[in-house]
C-alpha cells in the first residue's frame, strides 16, 4: 500500500550526502509498482511533482526535493532472482537492494529463486558478483543506475552502464516500460519510446557524450544507442525504476595492496610508470600526504575509527590497488617493486591481505577519508547551515592528469582553500574534498570549482565523472555543451515527461 | 628459545548468518585463522628475538593451510599442518593428544607453547589445559603480554577480575593461552608475503606423529556432542569474592542450587 506521511522540515528525506536540503510536503512510500503508478496518478491530478529518492547518499542533490512529495523507494529493496542469456548469469532486483545486499546475497548460501528457468541452480554459488563499486555500498541500486554510478573498479569493468541489461519503469504518464538491452536502438539519433498513449519519437541531444573519459554529465546521445542508455544516468527525470537486471562477473582471488611513498609526486611518478606494465590491476586509487595525515589526525582521537595497523611514519602519499591472485602474481610484484624503488618506494613500505576481512578493511581505509571529511560538514552544518559538502568530481584523459593536479594546487592555493585529494588515479580522476570553515571558503570554493570544471573541459575531460548532475552541477552541463545542448536535453525531459512531474531540478530540466 | 605456536582455522563469524529456523549458515562463509590464534601468533613474533625460532602449526583439513599461509607472512619461521583422516570428529581431549604428539615429536625441546585462549567456533577453551597436562608443563591461561626479564618469563594473566603475574624459568616448557592482542590486526608487506608463499608448509599425519590408532578421532575423544540448539535462557552472573575459599564455595554452591 501507498504509505503517505507529512514531512517536517527536519526530515533527512530532505536532503543526501551533499548536505544540500529542500522542501516538500509529502513522504510517499510505495512497496510495490501498483504503489508507484498510484504516486504518479497522484501527482498528475495535483500539479505536485515527486522526486525519487533512494537511499540519499548522492553527492549533488539529486533527491533532494524542490517541493512536491518525495518518492521514497526505500521499501522496493529485494533480490528477486537470478536469471541468465546469452551474455552470462544476471540478478534481478529491486530498486531499494545495495550492492551490499546483492554481493552478500550471491556470496551467502541464501536459496535464491530463478528469473529464467534453471538459473539459479546453474549459477556455482560464491563463483559470481556485481563488480561495480561505487565505494559507498549501501547506496541503491535505483540510484546506483539513475546516476551511472562507478567507482575505483570502473579501471577494469566499466560504470554501471555496462552491467545493465534491463530496466523496468513507471513512466511519466503512470504507463510501465519495460526495455532489456537489445529491445529498442535509436535509429541515428531518434529513438522510439513506448508510453501509455502510444509510442513517443524521442530526439536525443545531438552532443558528443564523452566516453573517453569516466563521465556522468547529461543524457547519454548517441547514434544507434540503446534505450536502455538513455535511463542509465537520467537522474529520475524520465522515469521512476520499480527493478532492474544486473549482469554478473565472474569472481576470481583477490589481494589487496597499498605501496607508500614519501611524497605525492612519487606516488603519481608510481602510477604514471605503472601504466605501461604488465601489473593489470583492477583498480588504482590514491590517497595524498593530506588524505594521510586526516586519518592518522583522527586515529589519535579515536583509536577504532580504522581497524587497520598506524600508518608508517614516513608515508606521505599511498597507492592502493588489488592484484588477481594467479600464477603471474609474483611477476607482477617484481615489476611492481622496480617501478616502486625508482620512486623512493619498495615492497618492503607496503601492505596487502588477501583474506575478504582483510580486503574490507582495506576498503574502509580508502573510505575513510571521504566519510571523515562528510561528518566534519555534518557537525559544522550545526553551526554554519547554508554549508555543504564540496569535492570535486573531474575526470582528465590519464596522458592530461598531471596538468589536472596542478591546476587542483593552483586554484586551492589562489583562493585560500584547505583540501585533501585521494581518489581513482587510474581513471584520470581525482576527488579534491575542500575542508570548508564557513560561508567565506564556500564561496570561494565554488568559484575554484567552477575553474576546475572549465579545466577539466579542456583537458577533454568531465566535470562530473560519477556523482552526477543533480541540482548542484546544472551549471556544467551548460559549459559542456551550451545553451543548444542543454535544450536539446530538456525537449527529451519534454517529450516524455510533458507536466514535469519526475524529479524537477535534475540536469537540465526545469 | 623455540616457539611452538598452534594455530585454529574457523569461519568467519562476521559472515556466518542465521536462517529463519535460528540455524547457522556457514556456506559462503571464509575460513579464516581466529582472532585468537592470530594474538598468539603475533605475541609469538614479538617475543622471538636473533637465532630464536617461531613454528606455526594447525590441526585441521587441507585449506587450514591457509591459516598457516597467514602464519609465515607475519613472521613464523615454520609452518606445519597436522592433517590426517583419522583426525576426523576430534573433541579437545583428542586434540590435545595430537598437538602434545606434535610438540613431542615434530618440535621437540620448545620452550614456550602458545594457543589462543579458544577458538570462535567451539569456544571450550579446554585444548590448551588438557595441552599442557600431557606435555607435564605448568598451564597459564587467559595471558595477556610475556616479557622476558633476565632467566625468566614473565606471565601476565588476565582473569577479568584481577591481573596475575606469574613468573618462569627459561628452559622449561610453558603452555599459555592469549587472550588478548594488539588492537588491530598486523598486515604483512608484500615482501613478507612473497617470502612466504615461497615457504613450505609440511604436512604431518598420524603415523609420523606414532599416535596408536584410536588416539585421535572420534574414538579418542571423551565428549559426544548429542545434539545442539539455541539457548532462550538468558545469563545472570554473580561475583563472588574469594578471599576465603570456603565462603565463596558456599556462594558458588548457593547460586548454583535450583
Amino acid at each position: 500500500m501507498l504509505r503517505a506521511t507529512p514531512l517536517g522540515p527536519e526530515s533527512p528525506y530532505l536532503g543526501d550526502e551533499s548536505k544540500m536540503t529542500g522542501s516538500a510536503s509529502l513522504l510517499l512510500s510505495p512497496e510495490c509498482e501498483a504503489d508507484v503508478i498510484e504516486a504518479v496518478r497522484r501527482a498528475r491530478e495535483s500539479g505536485e511533482p515527486l522526486t525519487v529518492s533512494g537511499m540519499r547518499t548522492g553527492m549533488c542533490g539529486g533527491c533532494v526535493p524542490m517541493g512536491g512529495a518525495v518518492l521514497t523507494m526505500e521499501r522496493m529493496g529485494g533480490i528477486r532472482g537470478i536469471g541468465r542469456d546469452g551474455r552470462g548469469f544476471f540478478v534481478r532486483v529491486g530498486p531499494a537492494a545495495t550492492i551490499r545486499e546483492i554481493n552478500e546475497a550471491l556470496r551467502s548460501g541464501a536459496p535464491l529463486a530463478s528469473a529464467t528457468p534453471g538459473a539459479a541452480e546453474e549459477m556455482p554459488r560464491g563463483a559470481y558478483f556485481y563488480p561495480v563499486d561505487p565505494t559507498e555500498l549501501n547506496g541503491s541500486i535505483g540510484g546506483n543506475i539513475a546516476t551511472n554510478a562507478s567507482g575505483p573498479r570502473t579501471l577494469k569493468y566499466g560504470p554501471t552502464r555496462d552491467w545493465v541489461r534491463r530496466v523496468r519503469l513507471v513512466m511519466s504518464d503512470g504507463s510501465v516500460l519495460d526495455v532489456k538491452r537489445g529491445d529498442r536502438r535509436a535509429r541515428g539519433r531518434v529513438v522510439s519510446v513506448p508510453m501509455g498513449g502510444g509510442p513517443v519519437e524521442v530526439r536525443l541531444p545531438s552532443y558528443e557524450f564523452n566516453t573517453r573519459v569516466k563521465n556522468t554529465a547529461g543524457l547519454m546521445s548517441a547514434d544507434g544507442m540503446d534505450l536502455v542508455d538513455l535511463f542509465v544516468g537520467s537522474e529520475g527525470t524520465l522515469g521512476i525504476i520499480t527493478e532492474a537486471d544486473l549482469y554478473l562477473a565472474e569472481r576470481h582471488p583477490l589481494i589487496s595492496n597499498i605501496f607508500f611513498f614519501p611524497s605525492d609526486a612519487d606516488a603519481y611518478a608510481f602510477v604514471r610508470d605503472l601504466r605501461g606494465s604488465s601489473a593489470d590491476p583492477e583498480f588504482l586509487e590514491f590517497l595524498d600526504s593530506g588524505s594521510l595525515d586526516l586519518i592518522r589526525g583522527v586515529r589519535e582521537r579515536d583509536r577504532g575509527f580504522t581497524s587497520m595497523p598506524d600508518l608508517p611514519e614516513s608515508a606521505r602519499s599511498a597507492v592502493f590497488m588489488d592484484l588477481e591472485m594467479d600464477g603471474r602474481l609474483a611477476g607482477k610484484y617484481r615489476e611492481i617493486g622496480v617501478l616502486a624503488e625508482r620512486r623512493s618506494g619498495s615492497l618492503d613500505d607496503s601492505w596487502c591481505g588477501h583474506e575478504l576481512r582483510d580486503r574490507e578493511r582495506f576498503f574502509g581505509l580508502r573510505h575513510s577519508v571521504p566519510r571523515t571529511v562528510f561528518e566534519y560538514v555534518a557537525g559544522l552544518k550545526r553551526t554554519v547551515p547554508g554549508i555543504h559538502k564540496m569535492a570535486t568530481d573531474m575526470s582528465v584523459p590519464l596522458d592530461r592528469l598531471d596538468e589536472m593536479v596542478a591546476a587542483n594546487e593552483a586554484a586551492m592555493d589562489a583562493h585560500g582553500l584547505e583540501r585533501v585529494t585521494f581518489g581513482h588515479i587510474g581513471n584520470g580522476h581525482l576527488h579534491l574534498e575542500i575542508i570548508l570553515k564557513d560561508m567565506r571558503d564556500m564561496e570561494e570554493a565554488k568559484i575554484a570549482y567552477r575553474e576546475l570544471a572549465a579545466k577539466a573541459i579542456e583537458l577533454g575531460g568531465s566535470p562530473s565523472a560519477e556523482h552526477g548532475i543533480g541540482k548542484m552541477k546544472r551549471e556544467f552541463l551548460l559549459m559542456l555543451y551550451g545553451e543548444a545542448g542543454v535544450e536539446e536535453m530538456r525537449e527529451v525531459k519534454r517529450a516524455l515527461d510533458p507536466a514535469g512531474v519526475l524529479s524537477p531540478g535534475n540536469m537540465a530540466g526545469p | 628459545m623455540r616457539i611452538i605456536v598452534f594455530v585454529k582455522q574457523v569461519p568467519d563469524t562476521d559472515k556466518v548468518s542465521v536462517d529463519g529456523e535460528g540455524r547457522l549458515v556457514r556456506s559462503g562463509a571464509p575460513a579464516v585463522m581466529d582472532a585468537y590464534s592470530e594474538c598468539a601468533l603475533d605475541m609469538a613474533c614479538g617475543l622471538a628475538g636473533d637465532g630464536d625460532e617461531v613454528i606455526a602449526a594447525s590441526m585441521g583439513p587441507p585449506g587450514a593451510r591457509a591459516a598457516l599461509l597467514r602464519c609465515l607472512e607475519l613472521g613464523a619461521g615454520e609452518a606445519f599442518l597436522i592433517c590426517d583422516p583419522a583426525f576426523a570428529g576430534s573433541d579437545a581431549h583428542a586434540t590435545a593428544t595430537v598437538l602434545s604428539a606434535f610438540a613431542m615429536e615434530i618440535a621437540p625441546g620448545a620452550d614456550l607453547i602458545l594457543c589462543g585462549k579458544q577458538a570462535s567456533d567451539g569456544d571450550t577453551a579446554e585444548v590448551p589445559p588438557e595441552l599442557a597436562e600431557k606435555l607435564g608443563a605448568p598451564q597459564f591461561c587467559y595471558v595477556e603480554d610475556i616479557r622476558i626479564e633476565g632467566g625468566s618469563m614473565l606471565l601476565v594473566q588476565n582473569y577479568g577480575d584481577e591481573l596475575r603475574a606469574c613468573r618462569h624459568p627459561l628452559g622449561a616448557l610453558a603452555v599459555a593461552s592469549v587472550s588478548k592482542g594488539g588492537a588491530n590486526r598486523r598486515l604483512p608487506s608484500v615482501s613478507a608475503y612473497l617470502r612466504a608463499a615461497a615457504m613450505e608448509i609440511k604436512t604431518v599425519d598420524a603415523a609420523a606423529l606414532r599416535l596408536p590408532e584410536g588416539a585421535a578421532g572420534a574414538r579418542g575423544s571423551k565428549t559426544r556432542i548429542a545434539s545442539t540448539m539455541a539457548s532462550g535462557a538468558g545469563r545472570r552472573g554473580e561475583a563472588v569474592d574469594g578471599s576465603d575459599p570456603a565462603l565463596a564455595a558456599s556462594a558458588i554452591l548457593r547460586g548454583m542450587a535450583p
